[in-house]
């Protein structure tokens, strides 16, 4: 059973991350912080005799059944066919992409940090947040799960109800758009 | 069919590098971002936090209590189980017993007495000279009460 302190440590840990998750798929701040409150207190109350390893797990899949709750309530049905269809235009073109070229380019840009210019940085991270914002929200969902919570691709199909091989696509396609776009910004070499 | 080489295999597990690896990266840079969140959001995040907690000292307490019936009723058995407790279950039943009994007394006495005047008043017209059947008739009764007067 997680002690307060460990339930304490896990929520300071997540709190941020699942606020953005969840502002960037309602793209409302007031509306995510409801749906991190109610999944917190969701947690807290049903699932307070597991074990703290079981935590991060369990929050994601309240977090994302609550999202979706929010959205059932809200009943834009057309946003959420909108947000939630697969990343369209054709395709991808994941052969004619140089993924390590954009790598480079935006490790080169934000990980060795110009210490003259800490504005120029912050505007990249916002760029970069935006441009996250702007993926369609199943792949920015297994984009998340994957690389910013961590999880592995099992335990992310879990979370979004579909299979791993779905996760894995998402990601790829989440990866592959997130380049393109950063590199259409000039955040590239 | 697409046939897989030992060199598809390669590239693949090459591009799969490089996507987690853009992955992570992307994601570290949301996290430095998401540190700079604003302080109304922060301390809504706060209380939220505090608010779950709440909640879960709640669930545990109710956890709690909800096994907590079954010591005492261990403790009730303990006690029945000990003679002296048959003493005292006697004794709290031992006025309520006398009560009944002295109930039934009280009732059985009032009925031999209502029994005794009954047959008395029976005794008493059936051994007069009168026969009962005249105290029916209203002349008779008109006359009783003029010599009373």
């Amino acid at each position: 059973m997680a002690t307060d302190k460990e339930l304490s440590d896990f929520l300071k840990s997540v709190e941020k991350r699942a606020f953005k998750r969840t502002a960037f798929a309602v793209r409302d701040d007031d509306s995510a912080l409801d749906i991190v409150q109610d999944s917190m207190i969701r947690l807290a109350e049903k699932y307070v005799d597991r074990p703290a390893a079981e935590l991060p797990l369990l929050f994601q899949r309240i977090l994302s059944n609550a999202t979706m709750d929010w959205f059932r309530r809200q009943k834009v049905r057309n946003a959420v066919v909108h947000n939630f269809s697969d990343f369209g235009g054709g395709g991808d073109d994941d052969g004619e992409f140089d993924i390590l070229e954009m790598l480079d380019g935006i490790e080169g840009n934000v990980g060795t940090e110009s210490a003259s210019d800490s504005v120029s940085r912050d505007q990249i991270l916002q760029l970069i947040e935006q441009q996250v914002g702007e993926l369609p929200a199943r792949q920015r969902e297994a984009f998340l799960l994957r690389y910013w919570e961590e999880l592995d691709v099992a335990e992310t199909a879990s979370v979004m109800g579909c299979s791993e091989g779905s996760v894995k696509t998402h990601c790829s396609r989440a990866v592959h758009a997130l380049a393109k776009a950063l590199k259409a910004k000039g955040l590239a070499p | 069919m697409t046939k897989y080489t030992k060199s598809t295999f390669s590239s693949m597990s090459h591009r799969d590098s490089l996507e987690a690896r853009f992955g992570v990266r992307v994601a570290s840079m949301l996290s430095e971002r998401a540190q700079s969140t604003a302080p109304d959001i922060s301390e809504r995040l706060r209380f939220a936090r505090e608010q779950a907690l709440v909640r879960a000292q709640a669930a545990r307490r109710q956890v709690q209590t909800a096994s907590a019936p079954v010591v005492v009723g261990r403790g009730r058995s303990a006690v029945l189980a000990n003679p002296l407790g048959w003493w005292f279950k006697l004794g709290s039943a031992a006025p309520l017993a006398l009560l009944v009994l002295g109930l039934a007394g009280i009732a059985h006495v009032h009925d031999k007495a209502q029994i005794a005047a009954v047959a008395e008043v029976d005794a008493a017209l059936l051994s007069d000279d009168l026969p009962p059947a005249a105290y029916t008739d209203p002349g008779f009764a008109e006359y009783l009460k003029t010599n009373r007067e």
